[in-house]
């Protein structure tokens, strides 16, 4: 690596030293708590899994480049400088890690490993080290934003297609009506689905069956920026969905099941005149205000439990929800972890599982942990609300012959709609 | 040697405490004015009031007590330790009526404070020679330990030798003596401290508090004023 290539990626490393990554840096005291926090530990034991093993990396060339202690006495805190090497090192850590968080229930001082890694994954993008295909799925989604009106006529016959599905399965009346409404202004809510007829179809049955008033948006909800960790063209993925809503006028934006998505939208939209929900939210609500009425007989003698997207849940606090509505359609719910904070994360998130088959077996060997909890429930029914965590569940299922049913939170309320 | 001691028991005591104080509160400065972080950092769910609970995060180390109770145990011995040790030093200047709710001889608990603190940094050291934690240390870890061990060892000493063999050539008024003398910006060093065949476990303790001051505000040590705002932050 060249002095001037070093000097960019320190640039980088810069614009990411807000107030908590300084926290986060300074503070670790290397206890080891959080030692037994990581799934990737718990089902590899090597000490390269651990929370404060990936966050020293990071904070090992922090030491170098942002103390005086790395330059006065480097050994003192192993400072190391940022060199081809350690970007390696900063790869592995970043894409061993899902970012679920479940290492900052454990440390004592809530120190945040996926912001940690933030780091790493800006530095990979700087020195274009990082996994290509989540920088060219993340520019894609920013082009489609850009050049709307060139994906706009396939994307209306794709709908066409989809609304026909729709009505055949849960004979909802169709006379005059658009069932899968798309760019309507005043609409109450923009639902964002996902690029997949599972993420479309069921949630119009609902969406229609409580009589809401809604638009579905031309963007599909996923975040590549997110995953690769590249704050700009997040920001620039987000936008898309936010200005479509503010160009609606909508009152409410639903984010499908999508982790990412949600917490993305959720939190890092600013304050906008629209509120952000998740589907499971909204279709909790549904039930709450009896919108929608669904019966068990769908999942009669199944054993139900819910796996907790950590995205949505434990980092985006939709927890209540989702067991609400399984209330509703299962009277046998098992839970997966006595306290939802210390849910397993599925092994997936993080952008792993879109690395697809690449990061398959590393995937299925760190999640080992997350199967063997799922087969502690009992349950013959596993059910999620996250894109991610279902692709990952459903390899898990296939690896480790669990044999489940792993189903879609929102295709379980569609398929035990009773409409009337 | 008189001058040795007299340069680690004034000029350098002056010295650590400059950079004691002006280096953290310069770093906490420099820290707080910083951007904040744009979106919520917290853990979910929330649980209300956030800031008492991030309060009993920070003293109570709940999550140690859950994950690690051992740890826990000698983590809890060791700070409450400190600040009685603390309260000892503090009352080296003077009597504080409120410390003396507990009726006691300078310093509290009889010397055994100042050996479980010995006891349980010991603990602190030793669990760092085994995996997993040998993995995550660096030399930073097993450096603030000793100095930490060095300066409660020698000084515990002086408490001990009064205690427990009746040493009583060095005492509480001889202490107060020098300390004020500091703080009134006269240094003095009475002659039973310069003198005294203990004087060298006396100017050890200082030296090494001295160093452990000024590393203080460099290192790891700043979890002390930084464990608060940071479980704020997963609170919410």
């Amino acid at each position: 690596m060249d002095q001037q290539m070093r000097e960019d990626l320190l640039k980088l490393f810069q614009t990411k030293l807000n107030r908590a990554m300084v926290y986060y840096l300074e503070t670790c005291t290397r206890c080891g708590v959080c030692t037994t926090a990581c799934h990737v530990y718990q089902s590899m034991p090597q000490a390269r899994y651990i929370a404060a093993y990936r966050a020293e990396i990071v904070r090992r060339i922090y030491k170098k480049h942002f103390k005086g202690q790395g330059k006065l006495w480097p050994s003192y805190g192993e400072a190391k400088e940022l060199t081809e090497a350690a970007l390696q090192e900063l790869y592995d850590a970043a894409y061993s890690c899902t970012g679920c968080r479940r290492c900052m229930v454990y440390c004592p001082f809530g120190i945040d490993t996926q912001m940690l890694m933030s780091i790493a994954k800006l530095l990979l993008v700087g020195a274009h080290a990082e996994p290509e295909i989540l920088t060219l799925l993340a520019d894609t989604s920013i082009e489609k934003g850009r050049s709307l009106e060139f994906f706009k006529e396939g994307f209306l016959q794709g709908v066409k297609n989809l609304e026909q599905k729709v009505v055949e399965k849960w004979k909802l009346e169709a006379e005059g009506k658009t069932v899968i409404p798309v760019d309507v202004e005043g609409a109450e809510l923009l639902y964002v689905a996902l690029a997949g007829a599972h993420s479309i179809i069921p949630a119009a049955a609902v969406f229609n069956a409580a009589g809401e008033n809604w638009t579905l948006s031309f963007f599909e909800a996923v975040n590549f920026g997110a995953f690769v960790g590249d704050p700009t063209r997040t920001k620039l993925i987000l936008d898309r969905i936010v200005n479509e809503a503010l160009r609606l006028k909508v009152k409410e934006v639903c984010i499908c099941e999508c982790g990412t998505a949600y917490r993305v939208m959720k939190q890092l939209s600013g304050t906008q005149p629209f509120k952000v929900s998740s589907v499971t939210e909204v279709h909790a609500r549904y039930l709450r205000e009896g919108r929608i009425r669904v019966s068990k007989k769908a999942f009669e003698g199944q054993v139900v439990t819910y796996h907790d997207p950590c995205q949505i849940a434990r980092n985006g606090g939709v927890l209540e929800e989702p067991r609400f509505i399984l209330q509703h359609l299962t009277d046998d719910f098992r839970e997966m972890a006595p306290d939802p904070r210390y849910n397993y994360c599925c092994g997936g998130g993080g952008g792993l599982v879109a690395l697809g088959e690449d990061t398959l077996d590393f995937r299925m060997k760190s999640a080992k942990v997350k199967a063997e909890q799922v087969q502690k429930t009992g349950a013959t029914v596993l059910a999620t609300a996250c894109e991610n965590c279902h692709t990952q569940l459903s390899d898990l299922n296939r690896h480790y012959g669990l044999g489940l049913n792993v189903q879609f939170l929102t295709s379980m309320v569609a398929d035990a709609l009773v409409v009337s | 040697m008189q001058t040795a001691y007299y340069l680690v028991l004034v000029p350098m005591v002056y010295a650590a405490f400059a950079v004691f104080v002006l280096g953290t509160v310069w770093r906490l400065v420099q820290t707080a004015r910083r951007p904040a972080h744009p979106t919520t950092l917290q853990i979910f769910p929330k649980k209300e009031p956030a800031w008492l609970y991030a309060v009993g995060d920070t003293f109570l180390m709940p999550s140690i007590f859950r994950h690690s109770p051992v740890l826990w145990f000698f983590l809890a011995v060791f700070h409450v330790a400190v600040l009685l040790l603390i309260i000892g030093h503090l009352e080296l200047f003077g009597d504080w009526p409120i410390f003396q709710l507990v009726p006691h001889e300078v310093f509290l608990g009889r010397g055994f404070v100042g050996l479980v603190a010995a006891v349980s940094v010991l603990y602190l050291f030793f669990r760092r020679f085994h995996a997993p934690v040998r993995d995550l240390s660096v030399p930073e870890d097993y450096y603030l330990l000793i100095l930490l061990f060095l300066t409660i060892i020698f000084g515990s000493q002086m408490d001990w030798a009064r205690r427990w063999y009746d040493y009583d050539v060095m005492g509480v008024s001889a202490y107060r003596a020098y300390l004020w003398s500091l703080v009134m910006l006269k240094p003095f060093v009475p002659d039973e401290i310069l003198y005294s065949g203990h004087a060298f476990m006396l100017v050890l303790h200082v030296f090494f508090a001295n160093l452990f001051l000024m590393v203080f505000p460099f290192t790891k040590m700043m979890h002390t004023f930084l464990a608060l705002p940071m479980n704020l932050l997963r609170r919410g």
